[in-house]
């Protein structure tokens, strides 16, 4: 099971908002595909998939506030439950 | 770490990658407060040079760090821990990734600012020629301090009193998103250096051998009497400047070639299962112990306790004014 979460990418970075889910739990997901856009204080950035399988479900919703670290949805592997 | 023999070159590397690819995805995560600086791809600099030194020699770093300070001999757990600035960490949790050190075991630290671990060894330089020690001290310094005034001067210093010191280069090629080749006048450093009148290199720093070698023969010299050597050491950084950097200053076929024709682990491994200096069983095994040292490390860092508020103040000062 892959972990999608919002990284940390400066110094002073808390947290990120949420803006756009691009897949839906339960859609097949390929490594590399964009699973959600996330915004930072400086730039926005897309979270891919480092691995295939199906995406699990959504843990926080569009303009959510997401804690640095924390796991926005998983990417679950054949057989695997979340 | 005892370099007791050429495997253990090939481990010291193996724990620097190990820890610095782990690092990095903690870093993600949150976990290291302060960022880092990831030193993948630029393990045989820190082994080749720490190598061919005494334990009592001396060394200042700079903001990317933890291969030197792995290679010097500090633990994987005192070094996890400072980066998750715990109170088991080499710097009491004060200084997080960029501020490793201890005067005790000759490193002077790392530091935030290019160019200053130049100047900083360059005065350690200066006791040891005072004292009349057998020793060496080593200012490393990245491609972005080949431009920046102290490097020069710190060097000139170091020429006209023939000063024990060396210089090395942990050239990776990028400045953050900067190209070396695009900023440095002449771009040919040992040329550039060696107009201030000291043994001047341009080496290969993906091989720890020829690193190793080089590093051994300027300490040589250095100890005879003879002076100050400069160093560029060659070599490539396949991370960001900073973890979570979005790099868009280099192609990724220009990273590929380095990783996957270049990597100085990797040829040296080639070339001990060549030789015959190490078994495939070897590599297997060592690999294992590799891994489980780092585990080791993360889950020490993660239980170690935060400082506590009561030595907020200690080691702000010398303690010889009298001050705590």
């Amino acid at each position: 099971m892959e972990e999608v979460f919002v990284p940390a990418l400066g110094m002073a970075m808390d947290n990120a908002v949420l803006l756009e889910w691009l897949k839906n739990p339960g859609d097949p997901v390929a490594a590399g595909d964009v699973i959600a856009v996330i915004e930072t204080d400086k730039t926005t950035l897309d979270l891919t998939a480092e691995t295939g399988g199906v995406l699990g479900k959504h843990r926080y919703q569009p303009n959510d506030e997401v804690p640095v670290g924390n796991t926005i949805s998983v990417v679950l592997a054949p057989g695997e439950v979340e | 770490m005892a370099y007791t023999d050429l495997q253990s070159l090939l481990r010291e590397m193996l724990v620097i990658r190990e820890f610095e690819e782990t690092a990095d995805k903690l870093t993600l995560r949150g976990k290291v407060p302060g960022g880092m600086h990831n030193s993948s791809g630029q393990e045989a600099v820190a082994v080749g040079v720490m190598s061919a030194l005494a334990a009592d020699d001396v060394i200042a770093t700079t903001h990317r760090s933890h291969h030197h300070t792995l290679a010097k001999g500090f633990t994987p757990n005192e070094i996890m821990a400072e980066l998750f600035t715990k109170a088991t960490g080499v710097s009491k949790g004060r200084g997080a990734s960029m501020h490793l050190g201890d005067f005790k075991r000759g490193h002077f630290g790392g530091n935030g600012i290019v160019g200053a671990g130049v100047g900083i060894a360059m005065g350690a330089a200066m006791g040891i020629h005072q004292r009349g020690d057998k020793n060496v001290s080593v200012g490393f310094v990245g491609d972005g301090g080949l431009n920046t005034g102290r490097t020069w001067e710190s060097l000139n210093m170091a020429v006209i009193y023939k000063l024990p010191f060396i210089l090395v280069v942990d050239n990776n090629q990028y400045a953050v998103e900067t190209f070396v080749g695009r900023v440095t006048g002449g771009n040919d450093p040992a040329k550039r250096a060696s107009g201030f009148g000291l043994p001047s290199f341009n080496i290969d720093g993906n091989d720890v051998l020829e690193v190793q070698k080089y590093t051994a023969e300027a300490r040589e010299r250095a100890v005879a009497g003879e002076g100050p050597t400069f160093i560029n050491a060659l070599t490539y950084r396949y991370n960001g400047h900073n973890v979570g950097e979005r790099g868009q200053y280099r192609t990724q076929e220009e990273i590929a070639d380095w990783r996957e024709h270049k990597d100085p682990i990797d040829r040296f491994t080639a070339y001990l299962l060549s030789t015959g200096d190490m078994s495939q069983a070897d590599l297997d095994s060592m690999k294992a112990s590799v891994h489980a040292e780092i585990e080791a490390a993360v889950a020490f860092a993660e239980s170690s306790p935060e400082p506590d508020l009561s030595t907020l103040t200690d080691g702000v000062d010398s303690g010889l004014l009298g001050a705590k």
